[in-house]
């Protein structure tokens, strides 16, 4: 199949490229490739999408997009020489494989149509990544991301604050009223029938352009049963988790510098999946509001009850503002 | 004028959920131990595949295939019960299968959806002995029928 290189010749790239690119990173030939297949896109490579050239850069890394830091072949930075905007280029990488919980294994999917689907009903939406979904020229989805300059939640919070205490008087609103604003965007995706997916502070960036939290990564399905959601419920339930302890307060972690509120926890009090996690964070940190509290223990091993629909955690949330 | 009504007592009319686990099959047991031999009774046995998300499958025949095979086990395994019902002393003729693929909300909504339909008084199901996690992330049916069934009784054997 031919590749789309529209009316570009490799001097009009090459003067595009200088436009954007610092003159060491210019190199002397450029190649216009096709799209088909991502392994034969390389660095310093022109790709021309929807008749858009773009100049690839790196492969992205987890951190941002994927698992452990590894690269992501299917997942490209690049330039649009046109404009000038940074861009992520996600080529289609199907992947079907069982994600395990403890004991529990369920079947998961990287599913390039599900983000497709889910960049269009959230365009415009200032709590998600936006882009578009074109054709590859043997007619795959391939997305085109804006990039989100920031750090991840996961990276902002624990960065906050001298201490605990002075972390939640005084930075700790804010981001719940944040957490909150995140919560609402997956009760829109949920109100739609779609799920995030995979729902864990490195999918929350933090966009230094607008000092917006946005959610990304919407490849990502699971075969869910009688609760839909219930596997989003239990990210959304981490992260609040995460940011309410300034990090994962651990019972390792406890043992070592805080012995006398590790004494003071019982079974209990620790995450229903995570064993290792303290839940009931008010035994730790006794200033903590009872209301907020509670909702960490509906994410606790003696929960006897479990959030089902996104709504639910809202309301709660609502009376822990 | 002697007007004698042709079935005077109507069938109490049951409804039993099952699927491909051990659970189900005990819940079948159940009923043909309780009911089978008592006049009065009807059943319908009932085996909802969940619907399958198209992000699953590349193409619409893959997906296609599968819910094929799934079908064909479900009304395997629903014609094994049913004989089971039979030999307990259920008359053939009211005893009762459907398979279908489940397209409401969750599996409980579905199940409750055909009782509607087919006017059960009572929902029978298998209690799966899930772990609290698999509950906590996943959900529990037969939980849900307890809490969301109106106008009927739910069984759920253990």
């Amino acid at each position: 199949m031919g590749h789309e290189s529209g009316a570009y010749t490799e001097k009009d790239l090459l003067r595009m490229i200088r436009k954007w690119v610092p003159r060491e990173r210019v190199p002397k030939r450029v190649k216009v490739k096709d799209t088909a297949d991502f392994f034969r896109v390389d660095y310093d490579d022109v790709v021309v999408l929807d008749s858009v050239p773009y100049f690839v850069r790196n492969n992205e890394r987890e951190g941002r997009f994927g698992i452990d830091d590894e690269q992501k072949f299917w997942v490209k930075r690049a330039r649009n020489l046109l404009t000038g905007d940074v861009k992520i280029l996600k080529w289609v990488f199907r992947e079907r494989f069982e994600a395990r919980i403890g004991d529990l294994v369920f079947d998961c999917v990287r599913s390039p149509q599900k983000e497709a689907r889910i960049l269009e009903l959230v365009s415009g939406k200032p709590a998600f990544m936006q882009g578009k979904t074109v054709l590859d020229t043997a007619g795959n989805q391939l997305r085109i991301l804006d990039y989100i300059k920031g750090k991840t939640l996961g990276q902002v919070a624990p960065e906050l604050g001298s201490d605990h205490e002075d972390y939640f008087q005084n930075h700790f609103p804010a981001l719940l009223k944040e957490f909150v604003v995140l919560v609402e965007a997956i009760r829109f995706l949920h109100d739609h029938n779609e799920k995030h997916g995979d729902i864990r502070r490195d999918h929350i960036i933090r966009d230094e352009t607008t000092g917006t939290y946005r959610w990304i990564d919407f490849d990502f399905n699971y075969r869910h049963g009688e609760s839909r959601f219930g596997y989003d419920l239990f990210g959304l339930g981490n992260v609040l988790l995460f940011l309410t302890g300034r990090g994962d307060v651990t019972t390792y972690r406890l043992l070592r510098e805080d012995p006398e509120a590790f004494d003071r926890l019982t079974d209990d009090d620790v995450n229903i999946v995570f064993h290792n996690r303290v839940n009931n964070l008010k035994k730790i940190y006794p200033y903590i509001p009872e209301k907020l509290n509670r909702v960490l223990m509906h994410f606790a091993v003696s929960a006897p009850v479990y959030y089902e629909e996104t709504q639910e955690l809202l309301d709660d949330l609502g009376e822990a503002l | 004028m002697d007007t004698q009504p042709e079935n005077p007592v109507k069938d109490k009319h049951l409804l039993i959920a099952v699927d491909e686990s051990d659970s189900s099959r005990r819940a079948v047991l159940y009923v043909a131990d309780f009911l089978g031999g008592f006049p009065g009774f009807q059943i319908s046995l009932l085996s909802i595949i969940p619907e399958p998300e198209q992000d699953f499958y590349e193409t619409e025949a893959e997906l296609k295939a599968w819910v094929e095979e799934k079908t064909a086990k479900a009304n395997a395994l629903l014609e094994h019960y049913r004989t089971i019902l039979v030999q307990s002393g259920f008359p053939e003729e009211k005893v009762r299968f459907h398979a279908c693929v489940g397209d409401a909300k969750s599996l409980s909504d579905a199940i409750l959806a055909i009782r509607c339909d087919l006017t059960c008084c009572t929902v029978v199901v298998g209690r799966h002995h899930k772990t609290k996690t698999e509950e906590f992330l996943f959900g529990s049916t037969s939980n849900r029928l307890i809490h969301e069934a109106k106008n009927c009784a739910v069984w759920v054997v253990e």
